[in-house]
């Protein structure tokens, strides 16, 4: 969540000699980020990125509050001016209330909907433009201005942290004329109400909303009023209206609704009822200076659990332990202090009571310890390496990253192009490759049909990446390794590693790349993938621990032979009975034979060459000869 | 003998193989010139003397000729044009994803510090990313990672079965398979439901894990800061600044100095077009909370430790060579980008 507020609307709470982008520097730093400064006439705006559980901050004086505590560490003077919390207290209105004017009749139906209700009937009320420097201010903060009423509303959110609403008497007034009907409840599923933007909304139902008595809901709580209620030019008398409700009930209506005002960002998050008292108070006040109002009826205020101090009790030695450094106690003390927190020390120990503007996001040492850091400055923290420990690497992980780095730096120096695919493939992929959808996992939330199912094989995605690059280049040779997820009943996958490859040369390019592969990882004896020939591809596939398994650093050492070696040649009619593979099965009975070499292949006429020597004298060329002659 | 056309056979050789061979054939050991002398022993006697002189005559005449040839043919070659430079032979020339040289960087980099890579299930239980996490169900911190849900029945402990959207759910995995000291970093996949320029459904995430009795935020600090150095340059530094994340306490939000304009914001007199205030974000951080420990089975009262989760994608993206505008060209499988590493 980000708001805009501009630097005069600060210095309205805030005492410093502190230039506006120092601000932005200083408070980024240890506090809310302000992404941007923009001069705006004589102010600056600031756009300010608010910390999630930091709404206590998304105001003029929330910010201010931060400022205070975080200016004097970089050697800024800051001061509060004044603290609408102290300052703003019901006592100041309480003799004007007028116990028999205008009423209301508030009923909440359950108690979890609404942590504080607050409200009050104005009367007299002027409408018109409001005062320039609160247009400017909104206008800053990127709100649409409308008219004093609904101006000084938005104002006090942005100034104050808490939202407002206000409704025209009038317009939901029972018929006395003097009274009205307030019922918080829940809504029904499928009950309807329209906004002031004037659009109906269809309620989800469970979404908090205020019926006048008569069936008819005003007001969807905590996110927009109903455009029956809504002030108008004609408005005379207003009932301005300051709560604080259930944050998921808020969160709930606003994911089901998908209507996210600025007001529903704030109630999502939790908002401290403290606030509500001084909101209403400088609510009143504003609208008596600048739309004439006059209070009318007496205070609401509906506080079942206002809130109690509580304390976090920890060590000084705690923010050593967290901070890595010691720093002195009373910096600690004056840190915690100048942010609201009020400290008693016993010795080593400190008990620190949580303000009632921090009462959600402080909840344990830690949170002081942040509170304490950060104010400190991150910066003068040292950089240290962790203290050294050992930790090992379980085999399986280990082999698996060494051994696939070596497949893939090989496969690579091979010609080929390692690609990264998505894990997920549509159906049409699965279908085309003959695999059936019910063997893989579904994706129930899929964004898109080609991402819609888990690959139980590469080579899909692989055939898909030749046919995709026809054109591009004519030789085309791919490999991947990555996880395939074999579904497992009742359990997650088996994720199992594996190294696909797809060529679209010939046969023997890939049985090639395959035979140099087990070479280069010293595998003896492994049985050759299987080669996949779907159109114009190759393809294969071989899952990874298979290879990890026979893999080794270095193959088996064979003396030197110092006798010689004799090469004979002999060319052979190749047919269905005499096989390359029976050639050389028949010609490795022989104890001589070192290895074969294919020297050429015309038609079906294939020429090898074979290598006869002995291990213990030199053969004579008779000798490989009559061996040959058995072949 | 008179029909041997050894002179023009010299004549027309146009290599010193080729003349090697006319020698073989004429003056070899089973040569032209030995027959000839062979034939001798059937003539009589008074004639072989006259026939010897003459047949050692045609041998010194190619001889002669031979050498004679041989000195040409040198001279012209020496006269022949050689280009040195025309290219090499060609070799084969495949690629590498550039994401694998990035991780495996990245993992080179903290393996030497003593982090050992690990890898965990991609598909995941939600209690792993989230519970374990200090998310518990219904917190609205669990919107920051929207989630793929998997068509599966649920675990009766574990809930629903998901694509994980951060490799954070490693975390606890971690936990329950050793006991502190840990010091790990997990790659993996993970996934999320955004399609777009600057988001892919598939990316990588790159978490780092170190518990330990007295793991304070100074090394959080040292260890991002050498990496930094070691991944980015020496020149760059790093600053934290506050952040909130549900399973650490203190969080941070870690920045990276720009490269244009090393943290000044400001390059030749103008604003940095680059980074626009001199830093660039680069992770998330923080001390890893109390309850995500407990719900790993460690005394957080004994052991503390820290934790980040980079983008080794962002971490490539903010490399000077990598100046990638749409992020999707990654996982597009495209021979025209793939070949270019």
């Amino acid at each position: 969540m980000n708001i805009k507020i501009t630097y005069h609307w600060l210095l309205d709470f805030l005492e410093t000699d502190t230039l506006p982008f120092e601000i932005q520097k200083y408070l980024s730093l240890a506090g809310p980020s302000i992404e941007r400064v923009e001069k705006v006439k004589n102010d600056y705006v600031f756009d300010i990125e608010i910390i999630s559980n930091r709404i206590d901050t998304a105001s003029a004086f929330g910010i201010t509050q931060e400022a205070v505590a975080i200016l004097p560490f970089f050697g800024k003077k800051a001061k509060l001016k004044s603290n609408p919390f102290e300052e703003y207290k019901f006592s100041k209105i309480i003799k004007e209330q007028k116990e028999d004017d205008y009423k209301l009749n508030i009923s909440i139906k359950e108690n979890n909907l609404c942590s504080r209700f607050s409200a009050i009937i104005l009367d007299d009320v002027k409408i018109g433009p409001s005062p320039s420097f609160i247009q400017e201010r909104l206008k800053a903060a990127g709100i649409k201005i409308i008219n004093n009423v609904v101006d000084i509303s938005n104002y006090l959110m942005l100034t104050l942290g808490q939202p407002t609403h206000i409704f025209d008497f009038d317009k939901i007034a029972n018929s006395d004329g003097k009274s009205t009907t307030m019922i918080m409840r829940q809504s029904k599923k499928e009950e309807k109400i329209i906004t002031l933007d004037e659009k109906e909304v269809n309620l989800p139902g469970e979404d908090i909303v205020i019926e006048d008595g008569r069936g008819r809901l005003i007001d969807l709580c905590g996110i927009m009023g109903g455009l029956n209620s809504c002030v108008s030019n004609n408005t005379k008398r207003i009932i301005l209206f300051v709560q604080t409700y259930n944050k998921q009930k808020i969160r709930k209506t606003v994911m089901t609704t998908g209507i996210r005002t600025l007001a529903a960002t704030y109630f999502e998050k939790g908002l401290d009822e403290e606030r509500v008292e001084a909101t209403l108070v400088f609510g009143v006040f504003l609208l008596k200076q600048y739309a004439s109002a006059k209070i009318a009826s007496k205070l609401y205020d509906i506080y079942p659990h206002p809130y109690q101090k509580k304390k976090i009790v920890t060590t000084f030695f705690f923010f050593e332990k967290i901070m890595g450094i010691k720093i002195p106690k009373k910096t600690i003390i004056q840190i915690l202090n100048s942010l609201g927190f009020e400290t008693k020390v016993y010795d080593e120990k400190i008990e620190v009571f949580i303000p009632h503007f921090r009462k959600y996001d402080i909840n344990i040492p830690e949170d002081l310890v942040e509170e304490v850091a950060r104010i400190y400055g991150y910066n003068n923290l040292p950089n240290n390496f962790p203290p050294p420990a050992q930790v090992l690497q379980p085999e399986e992980f280990e082999k698996i990253f060494k051994v696939s780095s070596k497949i893939k730096y090989f496969l690579k120096h091979l010609g080929l192009n390692e690609v990264i695919n998505y894990s997920m493939i549509s159906k049409k992929m699965i279908e085309k490759w003959g695999l059936k959808e019910k063997d893989h996992l579904k994706i129930k939330n899929s964004i898109s049909k080609e991402i819609e199912y888990l690959r139980i094989s590469l080579l899909p995605s692989l055939y898909k990446n030749i046919k995709d690059n026809e054109g591009k280049k004519e030789a085309l040779k791919f490999f991947e390794i990555a996880k395939v997820y074999l579904p497992k009943e009742n359990d997650l996958p088996k994720e199992e590693y594996r190294l696909g490859i797809a060529l679209n040369t010939d046969f023997f390019d890939l049985k090639g790349v395959l035979e140099a592969l087990l070479l280069e990882l010293n595998i003896e004896s492994f049985p050759l993938p299987k080669i996949i020939k779907k159109e114009n591809v190759f393809l294969t596939e071989i899952p990874l621990l298979s290879l990890i398994e026979k893999a080794k650093l270095l193959p088996k050492f064979k003396p030197i032979n110092p006798f010689a070696t004799i090469k004979l040649d002999k060319t052979f009619e190749l047919k269905k009975d005499l096989t390359f593979q029976k050639i050389k099965e028949k010609a490795l009975k022989s104890p001589y034979l070192d290895k074969i070499e294919v020297i050429s292949l015309f038609k079906n006429k294939l020429t090898l060459r074979f290598y006869y020597s002995a291990k213990e004298r030199n053969l004579t060329e008779e000798e490989a000869k009559r061996e040959l002659e058995k072949v | 003998m008179e029909n041997l056309n050894y002179k023009e056979e010299i004549e027309k050789a146009t290599s010193e193989v080729i003349l090697e061979n006319l020698r073989i054939k004429y003056l070899g050991r089973k040569g032209i010139i030995n027959k000839l002398f062979e034939e001798i022993k059937t003539l009589p006697k008074e004639k072989r003397r006259e026939k010897g002189q003459k047949i050692n005559e045609i041998k010194k005449e190619i001889e002669t000729l031979i050498d004679r040839k041989k000195s040409e043919l040198k001279k012209t070659q020496k006269k022949e044009f050689f280009d040195s430079t025309l290219p090499g032979k060609t070799y084969p020339k495949g690629s590498l994803h550039p994401l694998t040289y990035v991780i495996e960087e990245i993992v080179n980099i903290f393996q030497k510090i003593g982090f050992i890579r690990v890898s965990y299930p991609e598909v995941e239980w939600e209690y792993f990313s989230f519970e374990a996490l200090n998310m518990p169900k219904g917190h609205p911190a669990r919107d920051d990672f929207e989630t793929f849900f998997i068509e599966a029945k649920e675990h009766q402990k574990f809930g629903k079965m998901i694509l994980s959207p951060h490799t954070s759910s490693g975390q606890n995995r971690e936990m329950q398979r050793v006991k502190p000291p840990i010091r790990m970093i997990n790659i993996a996949k993970t996934y999320r439901p955004n399609w777009d320029a600057t988001h892919t459904p598939m990316f990588h995430q790159f978490e780092g894990l170190c518990i330990n009795k007295y793991i304070n935020i100074t090394h959080l600090k040292g260890t991002i800061d050498y990496f930094v150095k070691e991944f980015f340059g020496k020149e760059r530094t790093i600053r934290l600044r506050p952040a909130h994340f549900q399973f650490t306490e203190p969080s941070f939000e870690i920045d990276v100095s720009c490269g244009i304009c090393l943290g000044k914001g400001e390059f030749g007199g103008k604003k940095c077009r680059v980074c626009k205030s001199g830093w660039l974000e680069l992770a998330g951080a923080g001390m890893v909370h109390p309850n995500v420990l407990k719900m790993g089975g460690i005394d957080p009262k004994v052991y503390t430790g820290w934790a980040f989760g980079f983008g080794p994608e962002r971490c490539m993206m903010m490399r000077e060579e990598m100046k990638i505008d749409d992020i999707r060209i990654l996982y597009s499988g495209d021979i025209r980008f793939l070949e270019q590493f």
